[in-house]
């Protein structure tokens, strides 16, 4: 590591993770900086969604460690992570959902904190809606307002496409490319290959448990990105 | 041959206990021998009951032998929860699987024993039935629970904390019954706390020999254990090793 | 005093939803009323043999929607996965057993009052101050059912045989439990002296305290990933 480079905000080295006899990762090394947006692709079954999973320390790896070296405690605050799941009550507004948690969280100002989301969330009309009445797309994006109410230095995004109709991908565009410009540090599944090159600042595609392919995005030639998908997880 | 064993350490315990119950082979054998000589030769025969009675060496051999399995069960479940080895774990189950077995033999053995001399299948009175009743439904429960989670740390960790909830149970089941049998006219009274000399030496002679084979039993239902959970790590090893270099 | 402010909120999450949500908590209820009213049908009513049943009675009709109840509690925190979400905050896990077991321990206390009155009326019995030390055995046995009920319930989330898994694991650690209550609660409502009802709710305590205790220490493990 030269001097001029910045430290990581998460390094994860030789990750391996075990379900019983089935192993979901194998042997991963992956370093984020401050600032990066990581778009992850790859078929089901590759790994991804449980690579997030250890990153938001929600499952122990098997082996191999997973560091937040700048990070006091064992980081679990540096992650907000929107799963599969929504993690939210249903039965709560999307009000009431938020300021639960920022309290768990010991927000300071709950109420102003949830207000503040939800109108940077575009969803202040639908504040006093329960959660599960929301559409899709709503929901991905109080989901995404959840992970973010204290403030956490890296982002986890598992999927957050899955399920929405064009209008709710183009308002999602948008508040992720908000993100980005905002240089937060995010850790993107997506199935969208176009979106998801829009979007990032770095690529990783994954195969069976292990990192197939890295590249800045730059490096990236767009027109023959998709066939170099399908050559680098079918190969 | 070396790698193998610095990469699955449970091979090496699995190796120890099966010596262990290879030396133990023989003493239980010869331990057999005599408590059967001792119940059924060397121990008068009881007056009132009569020969009948000769099945309460065994029974109440069983039975402490289940009480020490379970006992087994609590502190492997601690360890396993602070150490997270997954030997304790094998261990913890494995003793589970043994004390039922134990325990069933006291729940089998009991009712031949009742009903000619209480005329009941089930004394319903007694305290110490009842006891190993619940002792049975919980440790029952333990297997139906385990059986129903997939393998894994969680598993571990689930099966463990239910071996110490059902353990701490144990003392307050006992307390529960006595007190409840206490209030209740008792027509059952135990059976006679003064043995003879002769039939308490038969008792240890039989409780021995079913200690000694609740170790054999454990060691090499154990050694199985963790000899089939090494196979099958070492099969997802080869299919690892198999992945392409990334 | 931070960690006791969590509780409550935690704990009254629980039952914002739950009163939002209210027909399965009624439906709990009425399942209550079914079976005192089945076990009506099942001895012959007015008969001295129910009146000898009627403590037992009274307690199968609180376990079994007792065991529902806590099943619910966190069923509903796996579907969204929000168990997820609190154990992703920075909260003590101790805090969430405690917030969980209050709700709980709160919602049997409804159970036990609406199975009370209800039995009440069905047995016919009358007001005296031996209704309230029958009211307190139920809150007794209830901290020691939804203490280990709470832990079981978290344990049993995610297994797809819950509905079964959690009486199998429950029932036979609440023997112990089961006869304390069932025989103070004969001596309750019979009309002679109290005499060995303070044994029973000695070891009623007594197990309040012990699985408090252990439920707590290990609840942790639990909800650990």
């Amino acid at each position: 590591m030269s001097s001029t480079q910045v430290a990581p905000l998460l390094s994860i080295s030789g990750l391996t993770k075990r379900f019983g006899v089935v192993t979901a990762l194998w042997n991963v090394d992956l370093s984020i900086l401050p600032g990066d947006f990581v778009a992850i692709f790859g078929p089901n079954g590759a790994g991804k969604s449980t690579l997030l999973q250890l990153v938001a320390q929600l499952s122990k790896p098997s082996e191999g460690s997973i560091e937040f070296p700048e990070a006091a405690d064992s980081g679990r605050e540096e992650v907000g992570y929107v799963s599969h799941m929504s993690l939210l009550y249903n039965d709560l507004t999307g009000f009431e959902n938020l300021v639960f948690f920022a309290r768990l969280y010991g927000i300071e100002k709950p109420v102003e904190r949830a207000n503040e989301l939800l109108e940077k969330m575009n969803l202040k009309q639908a504040r006093n809606q329960f959660a599960g009445s929301y559409s899709s797309g709503m929901k991905q994006r109080l989901k995404i307002a959840r992970a973010m109410l204290h403030e956490p230095r890296l982002l986890l995004l598992d999927e957050p496409y899955a399920g929405l109709d064009q209008h709710g991908s183009r308002l999602l565009t948008g508040l992720l490319k908000q993100l980005r410009e905002e240089q937060r540090t995010v850790l993107l599944i997506t199935h969208n290959l176009g979106e998801g090159l829009d979007l990032s600042s770095r690529i990783v595609i994954m195969n069976r448990g292990q990192v197939v392919y890295r590249a800045a995005r730059d490096d990236v030639d767009e027109t023959g990105f998709e066939s170099l998908y399908f050559r680098t997880v079918e190969g | 041959m070396q790698q193998s064993a610095t990469k699955y350490p449970e091979l090496a315990t699995a190796a120890k206990w099966l010596r262990a119950a290879w030396w133990l082979e023989i003493p239980l054998l010869l331990a057999f021998l005599v408590a059967l000589w001792g119940a059924f030769v060397y121990a008068p025969t009881e007056r009132v009951m009569g020969e009948v009675q000769r099945i309460f060496y065994f029974h109440v051999g069983s039975a402490a032998v289940a009480f020490f399995a379970f006992f087994i069960v609590f502190i492997a479940g601690i360890l396993y929860l602070v150490r997270r080895n997954v030997v304790w774990d094998q261990l913890a189950a494995t003793s589970v699987e043994v004390g039922v077995v134990f325990t069933t033999i006291v729940l089998t053995t009991g009712p031949i024993w009742a009903k000619p001399v209480w005329n009941t299948w089930f004394p319903w009175g007694d305290p110490r039935v009842m006891t190993t009743l619940v002792l049975w439904l919980i440790y029952m429960a333990y297997l139906i629970l385990r059986s129903s989670l997939p393998e894994g740390d969680k598993k571990y960790k689930f099966c463990a904390v239910f071996g110490i909830i059902g353990f701490i149970d144990v003392p307050i089941v006992w307390m529960s019954i006595r007190w409840w049998r206490t209030i209740h006219p008792v027509v059952i009274t135990s059976e006679g706390a003064n043995l003879e000399p002769r039939m308490s030496q038969a008792l240890l002679m039989a409780i021995a020999a079913c200690m000694l084979s609740l170790a054999v039993l454990t060691l090499l239902r154990g050694a199985m254990r963790l000899n089939q959970l090494v196979v099958d790590r070492m099969a997802q090893d080869v299919i690892d090793s198999k992945r392409s270099v990334a | 005093m931070n960690a006791l402010r969590l509780i409550g909120i935690l704990a009254a999450k629980d039952l914002r939803i739950e009163y939002r949500s209210r027909h399965a908590f009624l439906t709990t209820l009425f399942f209550a009323l079914l079976i005192l009213i089945i076990f009506n049908f099942a001895f012959d009513p007015g008969n001295q043999s129910i009146k000898d049943a009627a403590p037992g009675i009274l307690w199968v009709s609180l376990l079994f929607p007792g065991v529902i109840q806590l099943n619910r509690s966190f069923q509903s925190e796996r579907e969204e996965g929000t168990l997820y979400g609190l154990i992703l905050a920075p909260i003590d896990r101790g805090v969430l057993f405690f917030g969980k077991f209050l709700a709980n321990f709160f919602l049997l206390a409804l159970v036990d009052l609406f199975v009370l009155g209800s039995f009440f009326i069905f047995y016919n019995l009358t007001f005296s101050t031996r209704l309230g030390w029958l009211f307190l055995l139920m809150l007794l046995v209830g901290i020691v059912f939804s203490s280990v009920g709470t832990l079981f319930a978290a344990m049993v989330s995610s297994v797809r045989a819950r509905d079964v898994l959690l009486p199998i694991l429950l029932f036979p650690i609440l023997v112990p439990v089961v006869i304390a209550a069932v025989n103070a609660t004969r001596e309750v409502l019979g009309t002679g002296e109290l005499e060995f009802f303070w044994q029973w709710l000695r070891l009623l305590v007594a197990s309040d305290v012990v699985f408090i205790a252990g439920s707590f220490l290990v609840f942790d493990y639990v909800v650990e990933e």
